[in-house]
């Protein structure tokens, strides 16, 4: 336990600084060790309940994240991770190896958000009536910004997948989140990974209901990971804005390729 | 006027949440360390247990409350204090989702209203019926 400790605490401060997440990178180093893949990913699942409201706390208390879009679309990521846990229970843990690999590989294909978001425009009307609108104070240009989301249905969609993924592999997929908020829902950078953060919280508690009764839950593998992820992203969190976006990009493909590799080389050797 | 007084309500709620989130978070790990300190009391070693009951397996989450309380387990400490742990973290975003549905009754927000009840109706349904 006190070396699965020490390791949570780096990987969770590679997690927060790639958006990759900590439970991402630790279930295959579980898995890497020797541990069951469904016991990793059901005892992960707990612990990213921890990471993630530790963060999101603080990014409400900022106004970042959006209360009122993020429990629209917890409808579609709850459904979505009790349906994807429900799954992982049931199928042959061979398969869990290939689809971590390719929800991992998802990760490469992000295409950043680099519009400034069109303020009112394609402002659709179901949008605004379901109040999915705000505004937060952009500390680097010194002012307030308005937006309204986009597409509230296929984002709503997009976040029933984001949703069955997590819940199937242990994991907050909050890059994956904050991609479709970005990219349907025309989110602001900075709105999406605020509420994404804030989402994935009760998404790892649907996905952690179901696995709670499954007898996967290790509690002597969630204890340390929990404590360690959550330190690494709070340190991660603080330091994140000093680094270069060079470094960091750098630092994600490595990590998303050495992952990916680790569960395609299970696979095929317990195929 | 009453815009404003809309914002300022709703920054209120926001509060809430951040403290809560932050404060079952911080109860949560420390109950999770606090059990790995008597893992180690009473085993000598912090290794990973690899079966029996390390591994949770209720009926439900009340029943995991109740067996929490009743002392099932009760042979090692270390369990029930690291079961606490999830116990809370559980509980934390569930207590955030059925606050904001009192809170959106309270403000006569139907349509949020709506949408947080069926989130934590999922969630019950979900807790109770694995």
């Amino acid at each position: 336990m006190l070396s699965l400790l020490i390791i949570s605490i780096p990987v969770g401060f590679i997690g927060s600084l790639t958006g990759l997440g900590g439970a991402s990178i630790l279930i295959p180093i579980m898995v890497f060790f020797g541990i069951p893949v469904k016991v990793a990913i059901a005892s992960a699942m707990v612990s990213v309940i921890a990471t993630s409201s530790g963060s999101a706390s603080a990014y409400v208390r900022e106004r970042l994240a959006n209360v009122k879009v993020a429990m629209y679309l917890e409808v579609f990521t709850s459904i979505g991770a009790i349906i994807g846990a429900t799954i992982t229970t049931f199928i042959p843990a061979v398969y869990l190896y290939f689809f971590f690999a390719a929800f991992l590989a998802t990760s490469f294909l992000q295409v950043r958000g680099r519009r400034e978001t069109a303020q009112g425009e394609g402002a659709n009307r179901l949008s605004r009536r379901l109040e999915l609108e705000g505004a937060y104070f952009d500390e680097a240009k010194q002012r307030s910004v308005a937006y309204v989301a986009d597409r509230p249905v296929l984002g709503g969609l997009g976040m029933m997948v984001a949703g069955l993924a997590a819940g199937m592999l242990g994991i907050g997929a909050g890059a994956f989140k904050v991609t479709v908020q970005e990219n349907i829902l025309k989110l602001p950078p900075k709105v999406a990974s605020a509420t994404s953060n804030f989402i994935v919280g009760m998404t790892a508690l649907a996905g952690t209901s179901v696995y709670l009764f499954s007898g996967l839950l290790n509690l002597t593998l969630m204890a340390p990971m929990a404590v360690g992820t959550t330190i690494g992203a709070v340190i991660g969190g603080r330091v994140l804005n000093r680094l270069s976006g060079g470094i960091l990009r750098l630092l994600f493909y490595f990590v998303v390729s050495v992952l990916i590799a680790q569960m395609l080389y299970k696979g095929v050797v317990s195929w | 006027m009453v815009k404003q007084s809309t914002a300022e309500r709703e920054g209120r709620l926001e509060g809430a949440i951040g403290r809560l989130l932050i404060s079952g978070v911080i109860l949560s790990l420390l109950l999770e360390v606090a059990g790995i300190v008597l893992f180690y009391l009473s085993n000598g070693n912090v290794a990973i247990a690899a079966g029996g009951l390390a591994f949770v397996r209720s009926e439900t989450f009340f029943t995991f409350l109740s067996e929490l309380f009743a002392g099932k387990g009760s042979e090692g400490w270390a369990i029930r204090f690291m079961s606490l742990g999830v116990a809370v973290l559980i509980l934390t975003p569930y207590l955030r989702a059925v606050f904001s549905v009192v809170f959106f009754a309270a403000r006569r927000n139907v349509k949020y209203f709506l949408m947080t009840l069926f989130v934590v109706i999922v969630l019950t349904i979900s807790l109770l019926y694995h």
